[in-house]
């Protein structure tokens, strides 16, 4: 307060009015007088350039004099000086000049005041001040300035910024040196910074970028990420008891981070910068590291097939010196590295730079979830599904060729650390007496992370005269690890064998130069390696046996797929992965990783038939000639690489074994005791009918039938629950219900971190049930309940069939509130309704087969009745009234109606309903739970026909189906004798025994009742009338009348009932619609007709 | 500047409800509110006293860059609490409320605390949005609730300072795991009854006490 007050009551002769010009002059007076910052005067040196911030905000909106004074006192200059003098508190005159600057420019609507406000580059020398940037304020507000900044750049202002003669960018290269910075809202900040850069889409700053900032931020992003990788994988490692689920999630939320970041930047369509990107992405972190991952544990493994089995090439640190070796080999058009000098220290990072499989292939079924940029992910998913371990010493560069016309494998192939801190490599680019005139960024590159102390030396005479690579690459491989020469032959014998089986080439067109490595490989062809020989007499054997055997099975094609599988490591590990024997653990991120890679956009369609050309009909044809087809995809496709895939296509589609590892999993489910957890079972069966449509999209009838066979399997499970008590019912709605409501979605499911930890059984861990096995019966049955839905649903969407019977149908609509009925000869109870907060209602209560309806009379009409209130008798909630026996406690739930039909119960009221005496007090609560408990049966036998309940808990179905179901026999009973009736009812009943279950031995008990009483009932032709007795209700009122009640009911209906000579009480609604009241004759027949299913 | 705690915040809404201005109006009350002059700020500071502690805020606007959906969820992850603004006299600011939600509850962190404001009271004769909505929309979403002029400043220090209250009292309940500083709380460096000089001053501004006269 006493603030303001010094601004208008403080002396010194200052302007009255704190916006005008005059103002700005007598602040510009206070800063001469005072540059030099002191203790004596920052408060007044702060409060001024406040103050200036406000007046000029105030001239940008009112009066231009004051923004001309301000440019023509060159008062920005004044802010730099305040800032470079260094004294105690200078933190405060900082981050209020920091924060004058961001209200400025955030401010300023005027452009032209903005852009001399840019000109004469105070602006740059004010970003690139050395700011304490310890001190978390003067961070905080010098990153939001530069933020500011970069809200502010356009294809004009970026010249003020980026100086295309002096290659500076001072804006963009000091912010991205804060990249990795502790604080997260400083590095949100930094990406928001790059992404607005970008966008700008000038070409010549684009260049700059791309040639002097674009590796070393890029390779160091990636390093970056890549080390949060082991974090999260050392977290998973260490966290078996889920005690860290936190930090857990955090870090898998920092890693969805990154790949949103680098999507963003992908989606912006830049292809220099996307090129650049995607290099380093692929070849310094997903390829040595994820991919990588996958392979780590079966290389080891397969001991005579794998080249890094023998005992020297056991650690990644030699793999990788060998990659190196190769990849400089590999690349002529790019300037010759030197690969790692032996001096390399073993105990770097880089000594275990892999994760645990379960890790990677988590990680990479986000990296397939959010990226879908061509390149990259096709490249991968190629790598994943075709390729073998020779990517290590290609990487992917073949296949992004497919893409990128000048793809360089300049970016070695490794997970390591830049060799230059990004600050470093940014100050080199930076020296312009460099020349970087050169168009490649190769030569930015370098500075990334080739040069400086670490080991891999480059040599920069090398780099600046571009040596023609042919001679130096044989001096190279000749010095590197003797093991590097037996990599390189491999590659060469690959190729060759390849070319001669027209099978095995997975990088066709293979990358190596002939020139330099011809020299090496020359004296090592005969060097015959294990793994290729091997590879060859497999695909020669696979070719005579498919050539010989024209018969295919399943069994055949199988065995095929199993033993072709072996030269696709990475494939074969997420297959692999697919083993839910002890848990499913590994499956789930297998399934998600298989879901994310078939569903992403940018993958070409023709690679996915890996896995979802269905082989066994393919491969009967391409026995034989296998011309015809091939012909007509070589001309589909004009890229010949892809004319290669789809050759392999025919040979190489995993599609039986992919379904058969999926079935496998499906089977598990249906198994009480599984390991499978709910979430598993849904995408498996997700998988399943992508898999068995295939690529043609329709599924075959052996695939029908399977999925059939598995649905029978499912019923069975989740009959074992099936009892008639309460619980069932409410549980399968509940589930339908759930499940409908929240499919399962990947991607969601992916980003929870607690899905990284081994699956738990207990609630308590606070996941959630489909993440978890279920603990407790309740459970099981819940989880039983699930996976009959969720398979039912493949069956019926492999077949094409629609969903008819689930959610469980109401036999009848309900009667929408306010609709006028006909209640003429209706039994109604008259009621007061109290409610918690003291509401008070006067109703009559009319109970119909599924619904209770709370009328109020209709004022026009006598015997007519509004509907206030219409609630499902099934989930209704009786209580009786300890103190009072004329009250009744009742909760009503909203009818499930609707096209869903599973939302979830909602209470429409709790109320206490007080009846005129006690017994009109127990009818209604007879009626009501008679009411309910029928209702409910009806909904356990639409469930029953859903189990095939019959089929399996006894040998005769017939019999004992009828009396469940056989309701139009009461229909028929009014038309034909009702003893008749009777008698067949009777004899029915016996069988009710032959079920264990609940629900037969309650509803025999209420059939005994109905039946003993229907005879009573026959003779009252006028309650045969009533729409109820017309329905099922009959025995409802019977066991009213049989417990004496006859006679107060009539009474209290005949209040309401007028002469009315109408039997069919009709509904005055618009609407078509039926409503209970006229709809019994419809609804036997509906019932006839699910009988008969 | 010692402080117990620094609360992170991060207002959302519409551009143009005036989520920079509230922004400026709290970190630096210096800005008086005049007529004829809008001026906000994407980021600010200041310190405020909760319980006898210092608590600092930090406050950063989102705006500008939902064009990258990385840059949205980051944010969100970052922070303690986030305004929800929407301007009372467009409609349309309010009907995208449900959107700004549910993005926000996707991302952040579930114990973030949501403060649902309707910004520009002061502008009575251009209402659209009855008080009463904002209201209901609060309570059926489970957010606190206020209308705020970040012209007159109305209710402006109340609409921080109820949320960091809304913080402090989760801290102190134990639900937030304060050494995770994901969640966008941060422990203050030791302090040793260091509060008393930056007590009541507009510490983001810059200004030292009693810097003015």
């Amino acid at each position: 307060m006493f603030r303001s007050r010094s601004w208008f009551g403080g002396g010194w002769g200052r302007p009255k009015n704190p916006h005008s010009l005059e103002r700005l002059k007598y602040l510009h007076n206070i800063l001469c007088k005072n540059t030099t910052v002191s203790e004596n005067n920052r408060g007044i040196l702060v409060e001024s350039l406040r103050c200036i911030a406000e007046i000029l905000i105030w001239g940008d909106q009112n009066d231009s004099s004051v923004f001309d004074f301000f440019l023509e006192k060159n008062m920005l200059s004044y802010f730099l000086k305040i800032m470079r003098q260094k004294c105690g508190g200078s933190s405060y005159v900082c981050v209020q000049l920091l924060q004058t600057l961001n209200i400025l420019f955030e401010n300023i609507r005027n452009e032209t005041s903005l852009y001399y406000l840019l000109s004469n580059n105070h602006v740059n020398s004010i970003i690139v001040h050395k700011f304490d940037i310890s001190d978390e304020e003067v961070m905080a507000y010098y990153i939001s300035f530069l933020k500011t900044l970069s809200l502010k750049l356009n294809n004009h202002t970026i010249h003020f910024f980026y100086n295309e003669h002096t290659k500076d960018f001072p804006l963009y290269t000091e912010a991205i040196k804060f990249f990795n910075h502790p604080e997260s809202m400083v590095r949100i900040a930094v990406r928001t910074l790059t992404l607005n850069v970008y966008r700008v889409q000038d070409a010549s700053m684009l260049r700059f970028i791309r040639d002097r900032t674009a590796a070393p931020y890029f390779s160091n992003l990636v390093w970056f990420i890549g080390k949060h990788i082991l974090e999260l994988d050392a977290c998973v490692r260490n966290d078996a008891d889920h005690q860290s689920q936190q930090k857990l999630a955090d870090l898998v939320a920092e890693h969805l981070d990154h790949l949103h970041y680098i999507n963003d930047i992908l989606c912006l369509n830049i292809p220099d910068l996307n090129d650049v990107l995607t290099e380093h992405l692929l070849h310094k972190l997903l390829i040595p590291l994820y991919i990588y991952s996958l392979t780590s544990e079966s290389t080891k493994r397969p001991v005579t097939s794998s080249p890094y089995n023998r005992d020297h090439l056991q650690s990644i640190e030699v793999i990788t010196r060998n990659l190196e070796a190769i990849l400089t080999g590999k690349s002529s058009d790019t300037p010759p590295r030197l690969n790692y000098p032996m001096q390399r220290h073993e105990s770097e990072e880089e000594t275990k730079p892999s994760v645990s499989s379960v890790v990677a292939l988590f990680l990479l079924s986000q990296v397939f979830l959010i990226i879908t940029h061509g390149p990259i992910v096709h490249a991968l998913a190629w790598i994943i599904l075709q390729s073998n371990l020779s990517v290590f010493e290609e990487g992917a560069t073949k296949i992004l060729d497919v893409y990128v016309s000048h793809a360089k494998s300049s970016v070695k192939l490794e997970f390591s650390k830049p060799q230059l801190s990004l600050e470093k490599a940014l100050e080199n680019t930076s020296c312009s007496e460099r020349d970087y005139t050169t168009p490649e960024f190769a030569g930015a590159k370098s500075f990334g992370y080739d040069t400086d102390h670490s080991s891999c030396d480059l040599d920069p005479e090398l780099v600046s005269n571009s040596l023609p690579s042919t001679s130096h690459i044989s001096e190279t491989s000749s010095i590197a690890h003797d093991s590097t020469e037996d990599l390189v032959t491999q590659i060469q014998t690959v190729k060759s064998g390849s070319s001669v089986t027209l099978v095995k080439e997975n990088m066709p067109d293979s990358p190596l130069p002939d020139s330099g490595i011809e020299s090496t490989s020359s004296k090592a062809v005969s060097d015959f390696n294990n793994i290729t020989d091997e590879e060859k007499q497999k695909l020669l054997g696979v070719k005579t046996t498919s050539a010989t055997e024209r018969v295919t099975t399943v069994e055949n094609v199988l065995e095929r797929e199993a033993k072709n599988i072996d030269k696709r490591p990475f494939l074969k590990t997420i297959l692999d992965s697919l083993d839910c024997s002890e848990n499913d653990y590994k499956a789930l991120f297998a399934l998600c990783l298989l879901y994310a890679l078939i569903n992403n956009k940018g993958v070409n369609p023709e690679l996915l038939d890996t896995l979802l050309y269905p082989d066994i009909h393919d491969v009967s044809k391409s026995n034989v000639p296998t011309n015809s087809n091939t012909k007509q995809e070589s001309t589909s496709s004009d890229n010949p690489e892809e004319c290669n895939q789809s050759e392999q296509r025919m040979i190489d589609s995993f599609n039986a074994l992919f379904i058969s590892k999926l079935m496998v999993i499906a089977n598990l489910s249906c198994k009480p005791a599984s390991k499978v957890r709910l979430v598993t079972c849904e995408l498996t069966v997700r998988l399943l009918r992508t898999a068995m449509q295939g690529s043609t999209g329709v599924a075959s009838s052996r695939h029908i039938s399977t999925a059939d066979n598995l649905r029978g399997r499912a019923a069975a499970l989740a009959r074992n629950f099936y009892k008639c008590d309460d619980i069932f019912l409410d549980m399968f709605e509940d589930e339908y219900c759930e499940m409908s409501k929240r499919p399962l979605n990947v991607e969601w499911l992916c980003m929870d971190a607690a899905i990284l930890l081994p699956p738990t059984r207990t609630p308590m861990s606070g996941i959630a049930f489909e993440k978890r096995l279920p603990s407790g019966e309740m459970e099981r049955a819940r989880r039983a309940i699930r996976t009959f839905f969720l398979i039912r649903d493949l069956y019926l969407k492999l077949t094409g069939k629609t969903e008819t019977q689930l959610p469980l149908a109401n036999p009848a609509p309900f009667v929408p509130v306010g609709d006028t009925l006909d209640l003429n000869d209706s039994d109604l109870i008259s009621c007061d309704i109290t409610q918690k907060d003291g509401t008070w209602h006067h109703r009559f209560l009319a109970v119909d087969n599924i619904q209770v309806i709370l009328v109020e009379p209709d004022k026009q009409r006598l015997g007519w009745g509004v509907a206030k209130l219409v609630g499902s008798l099934q989930d209704l909630e009786i209580q009786g009234d300890k103190e009072d026996p004329r009250c009744l406690h009742l909760t009503i739930h909203k009818p499930r109606i609707g096209a869903h039909g599973a939302l979830p119960r909602t209470v429409l009221l709790r109320a206490k309903f007080k009846f005129d005496d006690h017994i009109r007090s127990m009818a209604a609560k007879q009626r009501l739970t008679k009411g309910r408990t029928k209702s409910r049966q009806k909904k356990m036998q639409q469930i029953g026909r859903l189990l095939e309940v019959s089929g399996v808990s006894a040998p005769a179905p017939a019999p004992r189906h009828r009396p469940l179901f056989a309701r139009p026999a009461l229909a028929a009973r009014r038309h034909s004798g009702l003893d008749g009736d009777d008698t067949e009812r009777r004899l029915r009943r016996p069988s009710g025994h032959v079920l264990k279950d609940g629900i037969v031995v309650y509803r025999e008990r209420t059939t005994s009742r109905e039946s003993s009483v229907s005879r009573t009932s026959s003779t009252h032709a006028s309650r045969e009338g009533s729409p109820r007795a017309r329905s099922e209700e009959i025995p409802l009122e019977d066991i009213r009348k049989s417990s004496g009640l006859a006679a107060a009911i009539p009474s209290t209906s005949s209040q309401q009932s007028t002469p009315s000579t109408s039997q069919h009480p009709k509904l005055t609604s618009t609407s078509s619609e039926e409503t209970s009241f006229i709809s019994s004759e419809p609804r036997f027949k509906r019932k006839g007709i699910v009988e008969t299913i | 500047m010692a402080y117990a705690y620094l609360f992170k915040y991060i207002i959302i809404g519409d551009t143009g409800v005036g989520k920079s201005c509230l922004l400026l109006q709290f970190t630096d009350k210096r800005f008086q509110p005049v007529h004829d002059l809008t001026i906000g700020v994407e980021f600010g500071a200041r310190m405020i006293t909760i319980d006898g502690k210092q608590i600092k805020l930090q406050i950063w606007d989102t705006a500008g860059q939902e064009a990258f959906r990385s840059i949205t969820r980051s944010y969100y992850r970052g922070a303690a609490g986030a305004l929800l603004v929407y301007d009372i006299t467009r409609r349309d600011t309010f009907n995208h409320l449900t959107t700004w939600l549910e993005d926000a509850r996707q991302h952040s962190n579930s114990n973030m605390v949501i403060m649902l404001i309707g910004n520009k009271s002061d502008l009575e004769s251009r209402r659209e949005v009855k008080k009463e909505e904002g209201e209901a929309f609060a309570r059926e979403h489970g957010l606190v609730f206020m209308e705020t002029s970040a012209k007159t400043a109305a209710n402006v220090e109340e609409a921080f300072i109820n949320t960091a209250k809304e913080i402090y009292e989760k801290i102190q309940e134990g639900v937030f795991d304060i050494n995770n500083e994901a969640n966008g709380i941060k422990i203050g460096p030791q302090h040793s009854n260091a509060g008393a000089g930056g007590a009541g001053g507009a510490g983001a501004g810059g200004a030292p006490p009693g810097g003015c006269c």
